[in-house]
């Protein structure tokens, strides 16, 4: 539904909002935390799918109020089964950490239905609906364009049999990370001396997707999704500063599913100002067996899963942009003295200054500051760790597909 | 000039009296004062003895004059004991007649009333049996500048008629604006004793029968002066009447054109407002707005100030009727809401029926508001405009044949685009956003019998806001009456209208996904309207209509070679709505008034079309159609038909106080689709067809009216409840556009709304305005179908416009004839909402989950307006008389919030609150007139 999509007023209020504040109107917007919101019970979260062609991965969790700092707990200990409306239980899953649930691939017939059930630890029973097969089409391309300010990662796919029409995306974005500094000194033993490892000079980060990317092809003479736009990164995003590479995950839907991702779209993503709809109550697919009223949220679909995997080095991007690693505030480097220096005369013996200034690991030091004779040092160049190593804000193991 | 006034004033007098005496009971003129006053000047003093007492005050400005003042203190004393002790040694005497008039002569005192066998005594009021005073000292000042025309008028007798029996005659006739030649609507006509009267419809025509005999023709109506007429009634004929405009009404604030038609008129659950009374009020962007006014009044409110869609009792915005001159506008409003997209300059006023609907309307549920212009002035040319801080108006008048016909034409347009293109910020530049109105009435008088309206209207908005995405709709409505008098006591109005609205959105970015989204609806009618006085204690209404929906539900296109869009375009929809209604108000007796209509109305949806079966006992949805039947081109797919009836009583308990109640049923063919928390340009209104059933309400209500103090002070207890049947619901998340099987995203649901509407109005004085206080409730069920169809497991939960408490104060102060000063004050209880109740993991991210639908509510709207209206010098002649007006709207700076939600940012809940106008906003208007 691309091209209705365009058609959401939503946006449009937004902008209207806008202009009304430079007609001389003072539209505003401000945080709101109602009162009123209290806990109910926590209800049953089912976060995942069947698939159809791969390894399963089911997430359980309970809701929990608004307001609890705490994320919504994980639901540990239940025994989760795939069964085939024809033929029974296909295969169990196993709790791999609290609340996930997984499964090797499995191969499921297009042909049948099936349906997950659930029994948690406290026998309370639950399944979803049965579910014919969804086959997902390859990925045609992935693309990315710059636009404006920003690069446009667009993906296009097609169906010539028609069968699967609505699609949705998930991706993973991974980045190099590198630090401006490398330390060839450290504080050791309370004295500053060489460096045994050196920290990494590229650390690799990675982000799963959170928004909830759809489009459907039904208004379309042909089945075909031609560079649809599923995540847009700005031009000054530390993410470009090195390398990118993002994995699109294409799953084609059936129509229940997709009008439950939409739904559950509509609520959190974009509802709100003048002319969006009002937000529902979605709950999804899966109903409780031990007690029909149950409120359980989740829609459990069938289908398997193609993706594909993009590049994007710095070199390719326009040149006059201006890039950012993200350690733009780290520079320049802190200076740390360790002899007295006028005016700002320091009583403080070298040993101390330096167990003062490295003994908290907060700062690490970075090079020596020569001093006038030969041999002698003043100080050090030093910064916060976050600043040196790039382990703070990744990992310095090499993903396989690098 | 001074002696020829001074001469026809006496010359009056005598004759005024002389038919006086033919032993009819006059109710007494109220006349006692009370009152502190400490070297008060005459003048005003004199003023505080007519608000005081029903007593008119004729004396020459210059005896006394101003600079003698008075000193007294008075409980409750008679009029005549005041004017004594005031009078006591000083030259000047009185003298008061027992119709309510005050003489005050200098040196000679008159004999108010002749004596003799037709003359009442007088008492010991006067203190001598002085027959006349010298003629200078009696000129009739205390109606300065009356035209010569009007006061003639007023002292001439007319004879109407031949012949001398003593059967009714009925006297008929316009009344006319003197200076511009216009129909003033909604004047009052009437004799005192017997106390008969009527008011002018919306031609200025009115009709009285009386019987034959000598009579003193009071006129009354908002924004001219009161005027009289004398006339011998021998037999029927007409009475044309001519009215001055009163310049100089400031002060006055008058809601309802006669004085106690709250308490009198059988009608109840109407709201009348001229066009003085909206200008008075503050509004965001200077301009008076038409729909904000009627937001002020009691029963009626919107979702949000962003809003012009009206709530009328419970009701949902699609459930009114709005009428421009009997043309059906179904976009009232530019700029998504924000302005009302009528031009004020051009109209003559708007009436509000929330009950009591006369069987003449029907086809919406809640209410009708009809919207009238003004005529043009038939005798010069002239015009009248303003420029504000978004829009600017100009509206031009004047004859085509001199008294004969004219023409009122007024276009309104706004210059955002011209600011936009100024801007340094891109996005505003790349954005556009202008709309624009123009309206045209012109009038032709053939005859005394036959009279031609012709009335044009278009409005349009176009906007494109950063995006690659254009918003355009437009309403084009036309309408032709013929009026024809076939007797005095009968005329006719046969009416041809036309109205269109359609809007478009066009998408240009991607070229795979160009495209244009279409609506549109027509509507034709023709209705034969007819008023019938057969006697003056019958008024009958009848007459037919027929109207043609063609409703095109929506189409996209592709607008380029490469564009991948398949072009999708929903079957039209028409259908026949017709009605033939009849209703008689009749006066039971003094103090019993009945009103009974029937109204009976068909509906014929009609082909070609194709539509869809449903199984029936399960939730539609495309996997539940079992047929599918093509109708060919004016076949009928579907017919529903029923009475509607209209019945309505007036009782008096007293001269100032009475009951009313009243019952209606209407039925509505005709539904908006909107699944938003307000009113937008892109809903559409779809028909009832096989699958969508028309609405159908019922409101009983009951009132209580009470007038104080001579009628100056007015207050109504009105209550209600209303049931709907068959009241339109979403299912959560439904698709409304291109949606061929719309019926299986809609719940029929039932609604039932009660309330209690508490008024008080001031209408004259310096301190004037309105207050009002209302508790409502608006509930809807969705408990019929599957469990899918249903909301909140099929209990009653509040509709999105349930706003129980609601307080509202519309005040004017006037400094002096050039100053006055508007407050505006709101209180409502904050909308229902649907709150994120829990959150929870899912898709990577966190999520809400809601509660209930509209189980909370949003917090409440408080808002205080103030406005400053300054008019140029009150010269009646000069080349243009222009105002400033100056305001600050939401004075206070109170963010009332128009909309709460709730964003998934960065994988935590964040609830935000959207205010629109969230602090206060200063506006400046010029307005002129020429």
């Amino acid at each position: 539904m691309a091209a209705l999509s365009i058609f959401r007023p939503g946006l449009l209020a937004s902008r209207l909002l806008l202009l009304l504040l430079l007609a001389g109107s003072a539209g505003c917007v401000e945080p709101y935390a109602p009162e009123v919101i209290d806990a109910p019970t926590s209800f049953l979260v089912i976060d995942g799918f069947i698939n159809a062609d791969g390894p399963t991965s089911i997430r359980l969790s309970r809701t929990a109020s608004l307001d609890a700092k705490a994320t919504p707990p994980p639901e540990a200990k239940a025994r989760l089964q795939v069964e085939d409306e024809a033929l029974g239980v296909v295969f169990g899953l196993t709790e791999t950490a609290p609340g996930v649930y997984v499964a090797p691939a499995t191969r499921l017939n297009p042909a049948h239905r099936y349906r997950l059930r659930i029994a948690t630890s406290k026998g309370q029973e639950y399944a979803s609906a049965y579910l014919p097969v969804k086959l997902t089409p390859p990925i045609d391309a992935v693309r990315w364009k710059p636009q404006g300010n920003s690069v446009n990662i667009l993906v296009s796919t097609h169906d010539d049999t028609r069968a699967s029409e609505y699609y949705r995306w998930e991706y993973v974005e991974t980045w190099e990370i590198r630090s401006p500094y490398q330390p060839n000194i450290e504080y050791y033993n309370r004295a500053v001396s060489s460096i045994r490892v050196p920290y990494p000079g590229v650390c690799w980060s990675t982000e799963q997707s959170n928004r909830i990317v759809l489009t459907k092809t039904t208004s379309l003479g042909q089945d075909v999704v031609s560079d649809f736009r599923i995540q847009g990164v700005g031009a000054q995003n530390p993410q470009l500063y090195s390398r990118y590479s993002i994995l699109v995950r294409q799953q084609s839907l059936t129509k229940e599913e997709y009008t439950y991702w939409e739904q559950l779209r509509k609520n959190t993503e974009s509802i709100g100002s003048l002319f969006d709809p009002q937000p529902s109550q979605v709950t999804g697919n899966v109903r409780g067996l031990t007690d029909p009223n149950a409120m359980v949220l989740g829609f459990v679909g069938t289908h398997s899963v193609t993706e594909q995997r993009l590049f994007i080095d710095y070199k390719e991007l326009p040149t006059e942009w201006r890039r950012q690693s993200g350690y733009e505030a780290c520079l320049p480097p802190d200076t740390v003295f360790i002899v007295p220096r006028p005016p700002a005369f320091s009583p403080v013996e070298p040993q101390l200054a330096i167990d003062i200034a490295f003994g908290g690991q907060a700062l690490l030091p970075i090079s020596s500051i020569p001093g006038n004779g030969p041999g002698s040092i003043i100080g050090y160049t030093a910064k916060a760790r976050d600043c040196i190593d790039c382990r703070t804000r990744g990992t310095a193991v090499k993903p396989s597909f690098w | 000039m001074k002696h020829l006034y001074s001469l026809l004033f006496l010359l009056s007098l005598l004759l005024l009296i002389g038919p006086r005496g033919y032993g009819q009971q006059l109710a007494p003129p109220a006349k006692t004062v009370t009152g502190d006053f400490t070297r008060v000047p005459f003048g005003q003093f004199v003023r505080e003895l007519e608000t005081q007492t029903d007593y008119r005050f004729y004396y020459d400005a210059t005896a006394p004059p101003d600079s003698f003042r008075v000193s007294l203190a008075a409980r409750a004393l008679p009029l005549a004991t005041v004017l004594q002790r005031v009078f006591e040694g000083t030259p000047y005497r009185f003298a008061l007649t027992a119709d309510g008039r005050a003489f005050i002569t200098s040196g000679v005192s008159i004999e108010a009333e002749l004596p003799g066998l037709f003359f009442r005594p007088t008492g010991t009021l006067a203190e001598g049996p002085v027959v006349a005073a010298p003629a200078d000292e009696l000129a009739p000042t205390a109606t300065p500048g009356r035209s010569r025309y009007v006061t003639v008028a007023e002292y001439k007798v007319y004879e109407i008629g031949m012949g001398g029996g003593n059967g009714p005659a009925t006297l008929a006739g316009h009344i006319r604006d003197v200076k511009t030649g216009e129909p003033v609507i909604g004047a009052t006509i009437f004799s005192e004793s017997p106390s008969v009267g009527t008011s002018t419809d919306q031609f200025g025509f009115y009709s009285l029968t009386l019987p034959a005999g000598r009579y003193t023709l009071q006129v009354r109506s908002v924004g001219s002066k009161n005027t009289r007429r004398q006339v011998i009634l021998r037999g029927s004929g007409r009475l044309e009447i001519e009215v001055e405009e009163d310049i100089t009404t400031l002060k006055e604030v008058v809601i309802e054109g006669e004085k106690d038609k709250n308490v009198s008129s059988t009608q109840m659950g109407l709201e009348k407002l001229d066009i003085k009374t909206i200008k008075q009020v503050p509004t965001a962007f200077g301009e008076a707005d038409i729909l904000r006014v009627v937001l002020t009044l009691p029963g009626v409110k919107s979702v949000g100030e962003g809003s012009t869609g009206l709530n009328v009792r419970g009701g949902a915005t699609d459930q009114n009727l709005i009428l421009f001159n009997d043309m059906t506008v179904y976009n009232p409003s530019h700029l998504f809401g924000f302005f009302s997209a009528f031009n004020p300059d051009m109209l003559q006023g708007v009436e509000l029926y929330k009950s009591a609907m006369p069987a003449k309307y029907g086809g919406r549920l809640s209410s009708v508001l009809d919207i009238t212009t003004r005529e043009g002035n038939k005798k010069k040319f002239s015009g009248a405009g303003g420029i504000g801080p978004l829009t600017s108006r100009l509206t031009l008048e004047g004859p085509i044949i001199k008294e004969k016909s004219s023409f009122l034409i007024g276009a309104r347009t706004s210059y955002s685009d011209w600011i936009l293109r100024r801007l340094s910020d891109k996005k505003f530049r790349q954005s556009s956003a202008a709309f624009s109105d123009l309206s045209a009435h012109l009038t032709h008088q053939f005859s005394d019998r036959d009279a031609v309206y012709a009335t044009g209207y278009y409005s349009s908005d176009r906007f494109r806001l950063a995006s690659d995405t254009t918003y355009r709709y437009a309403n084009k409505s036309a309408s032709l009456k013929w009026r024809h008098n076939f007797s005095n006591q009968l005329y006719g109005v046969l009416t041809g209208a036309f109205s269109h609205y359609d809007y478009d959105i066009t998408s240009e970015g991607n070229e795979v996904n160009s495209s244009r989204l279409k609506y549109s609806i027509n509507q034709t009618s023709v209705r034969a309207d007819f008023n019938y006085y057969p006697n003056p204690k019958h008024s009958i209404d009848f007459g037919v209509s027929s109207l043609l929906y063609n409703v095109s539900p929506g189409g996209l296109t592709p607008l380029s070679a490469g564009s991948l869009v398949v072009p999708n375009i929903l079957d039209r929809e028409q259908a026949l709505e017709s009605a033939v209604y009849v209703s008689d108000k009749m006066d039971v007796n003094q103090r019993l008034s009945v009103s009974v209509g029937l109204r009976y109305s068909l509906y014929n949806a009609l082909g070609a079309r194709t539509v869809y079966e449903y199984a029936p006992g399960e939730s539609r949805s495309e996997n539940t159609i079992i047929d599918t039947v093509s109708y060919g081109a004016g076949k009928v797919l579907a017919t529903y038909h029923g009475p509607e009836y209209r019945v309505s009583a007036r009782y008096s308990l007293s001269d100032n106080s009475s009951v009313k109640l009243s019952y209606n049923r209407t039925r509505q063919y005709i539904t908006q689709l909107t699944n938003t928390a307000s009113v937008s340009p892109a809903d559409t209104w779809k028909l009832a067809d096989n699958n969508i059933r028309p609405q159908v309400g019922d409101q009983v209500s009951v009132g209580y009216y009470r007038n104080f103090k001579s009628n100056t002070i007015e207050t109504s207890v009105e209550t209600y409840y209303k049931s709907l049947r068959d009241f339109v619901d979403y299912k959560g998340g439904a698709v409304l556009l291109l949606n061929r099987q719309i019926e299986t995203d809609i719940i029929n649901a039932e609604g039932k709304a009660y309330g209690v509407e508490v008024l008080v109005r001031k209408l004259t004085g310096k301190v004037n305005g309105w207050i009002s206080y209302t508790y409502s409730r608006s509930l809807v069920r969705a408990n019929a179908g599957t469990p899918a169809d249903q909301i909140n497991n099929g209990r009653y939960y509040a509709s999105n416009f349930d706003k129980p408490h609601d307080v509202t104060l519309v005040g004017n102060y006037r400094f002096s004839r050039r100053f006055s000063t508007s407050l505006n004050f709101n209180y409502s209880t904050g909308r229902p909402i649907t709150l994120p109740i829990a959150k929870y993991y899912a898709g990577n991210s966190l999520r809400v989950f809601y509660s209930d639908r509209n189980a909370y509510r949003v917090p409440d709207y408080l808002r205080a307006d103030l406005a400053l209206n300054i008019e140029g010098n009150h010269k009646v002649k000069k080349l243009a008389h222009s105002s400033w007006t100056v305001g600050v709207y939401n004075l206070t700076g109170r963010q009332n919030p128009y909309s709460i939600y709730f964003k998934s940012e960065n994988g935590q809940i964040k609830g935000y609150k959207l205010s629109i106008f969230g602090r206060p906003i200063p506006t400046v208007t010029y307005n002129f007139k020429f």
